[in-house]
């Protein structure tokens, strides 16, 4: 994987968290970082957990929940990249 | 370790002293309980049990026009009334209280709100024997601390109250922590019990900890599957798992080590079986505006597994209820609340199956109103009804999807 992409997908994946922030009118996120914990530092509840795996999945096409829970913003990009 | 109820956004644990205190002080009641803060609703329910009045339990998060479709108020101030101290002697302890509680009078009731099957959420009353049927009292669940996993004022987080409070065990509130707060306050609190949905234990995985002090997890609500049974066996490695069929017109029923429910004998004949649907007989329901027939319907489809004994496995819902994380929501309510909203032409709700909660609410929608957009739409629901009801996928579409009989799509 080329680090080109990688800024790519970072870019989508915050686009995605902050649509997903902004319908609850919590505030947004100004940059993503790998250890960003989805719950104790995003502050996604269950509600918003189940919105971003719809939108990651209809992006990519991937379940990031399916086999459990991930928890930090570097889990799902361990996800998307199939590792 | 003895107190009445921890809650770590008050801090301190509170202790029964204070509990008893703050209710021999109090001077007025008022019917109607609406609070976010947990320990108000808790002993708002108490002070009701000592005199013996009902309690109205309104979701803190229902909104306004909510309030005013389901009891025709939106303000409850008018309601206040003031305790006759004379007919209610001073508590003097957690022995005297908890005494005084089990010996609530008939007279006393609670009534809540669930999510009806005709678009309005209907009312369901039940007294004290009806809502603690299935608590159980005794020398073995003396040393239980409860982890409060459920809203206080829904079936469910009702009934773990009063099994921990009839009881005397500490309550911690675990419900609307991060996991890592969870986990935490199992720890410092050695929780040994908790209920709660498949949702809730779905959020504390994966996990590294094991917690030892867990003897029961409780799950009910929705289907819990096999792989977060075996991830649960792993982090609550004393516990035994039980699952409990529950709702809020008959609150809990039935409870089994896996997914084949069995009856007691006591209770066979209130069970029925038609059409694969589980009948519940009427003197197991708490009342409600409906009027039930000798027997009522559950929705429920089940599997029979053996007829004698009565065994069997729940299989489905009937009706269009979607169930998300353990909350039912009724899409013909959200349908229309969204249709009050001007431009919006049609609208259809539907579920979409979901990793996380087991459905996730999404819409379709016809409007003829370039203005509109799906964060308007948002904002308006929000002041109409609860988040969890809130599509939370809207796609705008030129017509409604429907099905070859010509019905609204569901899924």
């Amino acid at each position: 994987m080329n680090n080109k992409m990688d800024s790519k997908m970072e870019e989508k994946i915050l686009e995605i968290i902050n649509t997903v922030l902004d319908n609850r009118t919590k505030e947004k996120l100004t940059a993503l970082s790998s250890e960003m914990h989805l719950r104790n530092d995003i502050g996604f509840d269950s509600l918003d957990l189940a919105e971003l795996t719809v939108r990651i999945e209809a992006e990519y096409d991937i379940d990031i929940f399916e086999d459990g829970i991930v928890n930090t913003v570097s889990e799902i990009f361990q996800k998307l990249n199939g590792k | 370790m003895d107190f009445f109820f921890k809650d770590i956004e008050h801090g301190e644990p509170i202790k029964w002293d204070f509990l008893i205190n703050d209710i021999n002080n109090s001077l007025t009641y008022n019917r109607y309980c609406k609070s976010g803060n947990y320990y108000h609703v808790l002993k708002h329910i108490i002070t009701s049990l000592i005199i013996g009045e009902e309690i109205i339990l309104l979701d803190s998060d229902f909104t306004d026009s909510e309030l005013v479709n389901l009891t025709g108020y939106s303000e409850y101030e008018e309601f206040t009334q003031i305790i006759d101290k004379g007919s209610f002697p001073l508590v003097c302890d957690k022995v005297e209280l908890i005494d005084k509680l089990r010996n609530t009078c008939n007279e006393w009731k609670v009534t809540l709100f669930t999510s009806g099957t005709t678009g309005i959420p209907k009312k369901v009353t039940h007294n004290f024997k009806s809502i603690t049927r299935f608590v159980k009292i005794s020398e073995r669940n003396k040393n239980s601390i409860w982890g409060f996993a459920y809203n206080p004022t829904h079936m469910a987080g009702i009934q773990v109250f009063f099994q921990g409070l009839l009881n005397g065990n500490p309550i911690v509130r675990l419900f609307g922590l991060t996991p890592k707060e969870i986990h935490r306050e199992i720890k410092e609190n050695g929780i040994t019990h908790i209920s709660a949905t498949p949702t809730f234990y779905k959020l504390l995985l994966p996990c590294e900890e094991t917690f030892q002090s867990i003897t029961r997890i409780t799950s009910g609500g929705e289907k819990f599957n096999e792989k977060t049974i075996v991830q649960l066996k792993g982090i609550f490695p004393n516990a035994k798992i039980t699952n409990v069929y529950a709702s809020t017109e008959a609150g809990t029923l039935f409870a089994s080590d896996n997914d084949i429910f069995s009856i007691k004998p006591e209770y066979e004949h209130l069970i029925r079986i038609a059409n694969d649907e589980l009948l519940i007989h009427k003197s197991l329901m708490g009342s409600s505006d409906m009027n039930i027939e000798e027997w009522y319907n559950t929705g429920d489809l089940i599997e029979t597994i053996t007829e004698k004994p009565l065994k069997f496995r729940f299989i489905s819902r009937k009706s269009d209820m979607i169930n998300v994380g353990g909350y039912k929501v009724n899409p013909l309510e959200v349908e229309e609340t969204i249709l009050t909203l001007q431009g919006i032409k049609n609208v259809r709700v539907y579920s979409k199956s979901n990793s996380v909660l087991g459905n996730i609410i999404c819409c379709e929608v016809v409007c003829d109103n370039k203005q509109i957009s799906e964060s308007s739409i948002r904002t308006f629901l929000q002041s109409k009804i609860q988040e969890f009801k809130i599509p939370r996928i809207i796609r705008f579409v030129e017509e409604l999807s429907t099905t070859r009989t010509g019905k609204i799509k569901r899924n």
